[in-house]
């Protein structure tokens, strides 16, 4: 906060001002656009060096041949999309994304609401413990998942012979490894899920739901008309910015399966970079990385669009 | 730049290299001008740390010596590391002198890389021809690009349990590769039918070969040997692909799911590392892996490293290829001190120096000449004595190093090898049960897409 | 208990609604048991990993490689690991470095954040509902993507191998959740006040920094730990522009240096794990009700 200190230091002290007359307000009000501007110029500086700038450039890139000395337009995403391979990786990129998702959404709803029934002493404990997988570097606890799956030393296959169940081949059979590579995915992220839904549910006003009562509502009656209702802002921000990291993923595949077996597991974060670091063929790789893009980029604006207005619409 | 007693600093510096090249004559040609200056270098981290201490020395040595201001660090090829350094570099057009460039890289990016045929002219005088595997791999349009290095290379033999394979397979490992330059009884049997039979009695006994069929290099080296010990070409030397009435590649691709029978079906979820695992955890009687399976064993389990052997793969109708993964050191076009470099490269390269290495990884390290598989180190380390005696493959093995899919030009065959294609086809067809004629149909499509520039 | 004794106040002359209050009691049993239930299975499930993180840091790697143990439970308990990994080597290092990497991406986020949250929210200007929306698409590209095209502005602002080259690129991450909450909460506080502000002579800055920093305190801590969760656990910018040991930070640094070739130290690599985690932990064991009220008035809003 220094750099706040700064800033305010030079200004007079609010005291030693007089009453301001309407004309400084409106000239306050003039210079307002520009001073938000400057305000935001660190903000542009970062995304639009960092972030936009490269990504326009790996836009470029995805349109060069594979030795980088020839513009091919669209021809790497055409390629693509006529190969089998990255037919199976799209198809599993949306089924590792939208599962993974979805079940973190379920799991952090439900989570949120158990801990918000609960009361607040005891909630604090069982919240901490919940928490947990969020607050450990995933790059890490991926590794430990993966060393739970392992064929030799699995863990969790030794409690299974343990209750007389069959070892299960947790990375090897594609079925299970989609399923291992998603669960890890929840795993991690469902505390997140559960923490935002929680602190959406303590916003919730009280009153709301004993007017319901009065109404006579059931549980499911409050749920469905109050609940829902007033988290539906947050429940739409954080399933976008859930799916979208999600559909980024990398870790947690190429640690487990590095896309295997046989491809099965393979998403775009992985493929792109089988292709375009270890293969060589940098281009490609920026197509893969970019074809989710415009799909998602429509979802989005769509979903902040619908968020704006219902918030304008609460706050009107 | 003041002149101290009538020299300049730059002439001493020129005095003193003059000098230690004259003392160490096993370097031919350490250029008076390359003395001087700095050197950033990044080796491969070994997987053992001493294999770094020991190469530091060295380093040290040759810096002083030459008075060249070393900058050395070690990027482990963990998590692709290794990898990801030489795509920023490249990209950035700046970072170290010398890099450690794993199989492919050498083609990858040979266009910023410095021609290095004068080394290796003087190496190859010195030594002897390098292994057909690392030429292939390191030289370019008839050019070298890179140096083999003895550092990281590796074989993937045999390391397989002596107790085991005597007592269900019937065959006694120690005395078909005795720890002595000739082969013992069951050599010329040791196939791969010889082999399948082993897998199989081992199988039943409960110690299943352990044989990863993924896509990480492990799997792909074996299965690449055995590919070519059929005589299985995907795709030949001039890029044509050699699939569609392939009869060679259709009997290893038969052999294959016969062999399969008797593998664990989580294999074709293996890594790198689950091999090593089965094999220190006693549950394996063999795996195709370097000593580091062993080494760890001997830490951990000091009773599976007792009775673990090395010797090489079986050998197929069409010769005998053992699977081998070489290490290359290669200095960027834009690297500020080039003459350095190559100083330093034909340094490390020089028998001495290759002893030190081989030394200090307990015979890990493979250099890339024939010539130099006879140092000590292989002959002595144990327990069991011996254990890493064929681990290289020697003279006398009559066998050839061998990279997954060459002779295929290689910017097709780098495709394929990161794809795994070949274990792949081998998991459609045991793990899906496919039909080969669609396996076949299937590994072509996908090739084709490789061909493409 | 709140909706019970609303219900039984009000309700209470009529007789059906009596019989509906003992249902409310039963019901709120109930889902307390399952609430309970619910919770258990979920720590469990959430708990396995680190718990087993924990045994095997505990263990030496002869018993972990031991197969006849029971791998969930430690026999003959060992610090050699945590000891170990804190005298030789660089862990030291690269907690360090982790350390102000991240309390720096922590600080520059929050600035920049705070900026550019409080011209969204209260000063309308070309563009800004653009850039607010804009802020959070920039989720949408990948990292897996960017780092191709990043090596060259790095490599050619001279950051490669350079920590700080980190500290650049971490609020890429962190800054448009940050900034998004803050609009939020920003959003939440009364126009009144910042008038009352502006009439009494107050410059922007003023504002700021006198009634909503203040203010929106519970919304900047729980930025702050976002920010520092994010930056704590960024895996691939370091892995892709570190390459020394003196640089690194920690995630990469228990990868690198832990896993040699196809050698797993698993003991030393869940020590060093589990102590990784801590101090995230911490931050959230102390601040977690903070977090939960800023992102309660923040994320809701938004």
């Amino acid at each position: 906060m220094a750099d706040g200190n700064v800033l305010a230091a030079p200004a007079p002290a609010p005291a030693a001002v007089a009453p301001a007359r309407p004309g400084a307000l409106r000239r306050l009000a003039r210079r307002r656009s520009t001073l938000a501007f400057v305000l935001t110029v660190p903000l542009l500086t970062v995304i639009g060096g960092l972030v936009v700038w490269p990504f326009f450039y790996a836009i470029y890139l995805s349109m060069l041949n594979k030795r980088m000395t020839r513009f091919v337009g669209l021809d790497n995403f055409a390629f693509l999309l006529s190969r089998e391979t990255f037919q199976l990786v799209i198809m599993q990129s949306v089924i590792f994304a939208v599962g993974a998702v979805v079940a973190k959404a379920l799991i952090g709803f439900i989570l949120a609401h158990v801990l918000h029934a609960l009361p607040a002493k005891g909630q604090r404990k069982w919240r901490g413990m919940l928490l947990v997988p969020w607050v450990i570097p995933p790059a890490i606890s991926t590794l430990a998942w993966w060393w739970l799956f392992d064929p030799s030393y699995s863990a969790i296959n030794w409690m299974l012979m343990g209750i007389g169940a069959p070892p299960v081949a947790w990375l090897g059979e594609p079925g299970w490894a989609r399923f291992a590579v998603i669960l890890v995915n929840v795993w991690y992220g469902a505390p997140f899920f559960m923490i935002m839904y929680l602190a959406a549910l303590k916003s919730v006003p009280d009153q709301l739901y004993e007017a319901a009562a009065i109404d006579g509502a059931t549980g499911w009656q409050k749920l469905r008309y109050v609940t829902v209702p007033m988290m539906k802002n947050i429940i739409a921000i954080t399933v976008l910015f859930s799916l979208i990291v999600t559909f980024a993923n990398f870790d947690i595949v190429r640690i487990l399966t590095n896309g295997g077996p046989q491809d099965r597991t393979h998403i775009f974060g992985t493929y792109a970079f089988q292709v375009g670091i270890q293969s060589g063929d940098i281009p490609l790789g920026a197509a893969v990385s970019l074809f989710m893009f415009p799909v998602l980029a429509l979802l989005a604006v769509f979903v902040l669009r619908d968020v704006t207005r219902r918030s304008r619409e609460m706050a009107g | 730049m003041a002149a101290i007693g009538g020299t300049t600093r730059r002439e001493v510096l020129r005095a003193g290299v003059a000098g230690a090249a004259a003392a160490a004559l096993a370097a031919p040609a350490v250029h008076g001008q390359a003395a001087g200056g700095r050197l950033t270098v990044g080796f491969w981290d070994h997987w053992v740390p001493t294999g770094n201490d020991a190469m530091r020395q060295i380093v040290n040595e040759w810096a002083q010596r030459n008075r060249v201001d070393v900058q050395l660090e070690f990027i482990t090829s963990v998590g692709n590391k290794l990898l990801l350094t030489i795509a920023a570099e490249a990209q950035a057009r700046r970072g170290h002198d010398i890099l450690a460039f794993s199989t492919w890289l050498i083609h990858d990016h040979h266009r910023l890389l410095e021609p290095v045929d004068d080394v290796m002219g003087r190496l190859i005088g010195a030594y002897g021809p390098v292994n057909p595997a690392s030429e292939y791999l390191a030289k370019v349009e008839g050019r070298w690009h890179g140096i083999p290095a003895t550092s990281g290379s590796q074989y993937k033999g045999s390391a397989a349990r002596i107790d085991l394979m005597k007592q269900h397979a019937g065959i006694d490992v120690q005395a078909m590769y005795p720890a002595e330059t000739r082969l013992g009884p069951g050599a010329d049997q040791w196939n791969w039918e010889t082999f399948l039979r082993a897998a199989d009695a081992c199988n039943k006994a409960g110690f299943p070969f352990a044989l990863p069929a993924g896509t990480f290099s492990d799997a792909t080296d074996w299965i690449g040997a055995l590919f070519r010990c059929y005589g299985a070409e995907m795709v030949d030397a001039r890029g044509n692909i050699t699939i569609r009435n392939n009869d060679k590649l259709r009997q290893a691709l038969e052999y294959s799911v016969r062999l399969f029978q008797h593998i664990p079906n989580e294999m074709f979820a293996a890594d790198d590392a689950t091999n090593n695992r089965a094999l220190i955890a006693g549950r394996s009687a063999l795996i195709f892996n370097p000593p580091s399976a062993w080494a760890v064993a001997k830490r951990d389990a000091p009773q599976v490293a007792e009775q673990t052997w090395h010797f090489p793969s079986p050998k197929g109708p069409a010769g005998h290829f053992v699977p081998h993964l070489p290490f290359f050191w290669g200095i960027w076009s834009f690297a500020q001190n080039k003459p350095a470099a190559k100083a330093l490269l034909e340094h490390l390269s020089q028998r001495d120096q290759v002893a030190k290495m081989v030394a200090a990884s307990d015979g890990y390290d493979i250099p890339p000449f024939a010539t130099l598989t006879d140092l000590d180190t292989w002959a002595t380390v144990g327990p069991p004595r011996g254990t890493v005696f064929n681990y290289p493959v020697k003279p006398h093995h009559n066998a050839e190093p061998n990279i997954a899919y060459a002779p295929a030009p290689p910017e097709i065959a780098v495709q394929m090898y990161q794809q795994g294609i070949q274990a792949k086809m081998i998991a459609r067809l045991v793990q899906n049960r496919e039909p080969m004629d669609r396996v076949l149909a299937w590994a072509e499509r996908e090739v084709e897409g490789f061909k493409r520039g | 208990m709140s909706v019970t004794a609303a219900a039984e106040a009000t309700a209470a002359p009529a007789a059906p609604l009596y019989r509906k209050v003992g249902s409310i009691r039963r019901e709120r049993r109930w889902a307390l048991i399952g609430a309970y239930v619910a919770l258990a299975v979920f720590v469990v499930f959430f708990l396995t990993p680190p718990f087993h993180m924990l045994m095997t840091s505990l263990k030496s790697s002869a018993e972990i490689a031991d197969l006849s143990n029971n791998p969930w439970i430690v026999q003959s308990p060992t610090l050699e690991n945590y000891w170990a990994l804190l005298n030789h080597g660089s862990y030291p290092r690269h907690f360090l470095n982790s350390v102000i990497v991240t309390l720096s991406t922590v600080a520059i986020t929050m600035v920049i954040s705070l900026l550019a949250a409080f011209a969204l929210a209260r000063m309308r200007f070309w563009g800004s509902a653009t850039l607010a929306t804009g802020v959070f698409l920039t989720y949408l590209v990948p990292e897996t993507l960017l780092f191709i095209p990043l090596f060259q502005t790095i490599g050619s602002l001279g950051l490669y191998n350079n920590l700080w080259a980190m500290v650049l690129l971490y609020p890429t991450i962190t800054v448009p959740f940050c900034t998004w909450i803050m609009i939020g909460y920003f959003s939440s506080i009364p126009k009144e006040l910042d008038e009352a502000a502006l009439i009494d002579g107050a410059n922007h800055f003023q504002m700021l920094w006198k009634i909503f920093i203040p203010v929106a305190l519970p919304g900047i801590l729980a930025a702050t730990i976002f920010a520092f969760t994010v930056s704590w656990a960024q895996f691939l910018y370091p892995m892709v522009f570190l390459v020394s040991s003196e640089q690194m930070v920690l995630t990469v640094g228990i990868v690198s240096d832990l896993i040699r070739g196809d050698t797993f130290q698993w003991g030393m690599i869940m020590a060093g794990a589990i102590m990784a985690a801590l101090p995230p932990l911490l931050i959230y064991a102390f601040l977690m009700d903070y977090y939960i009220a800023g992102l309660t008035a923040g994320a809701t809003k938004g």
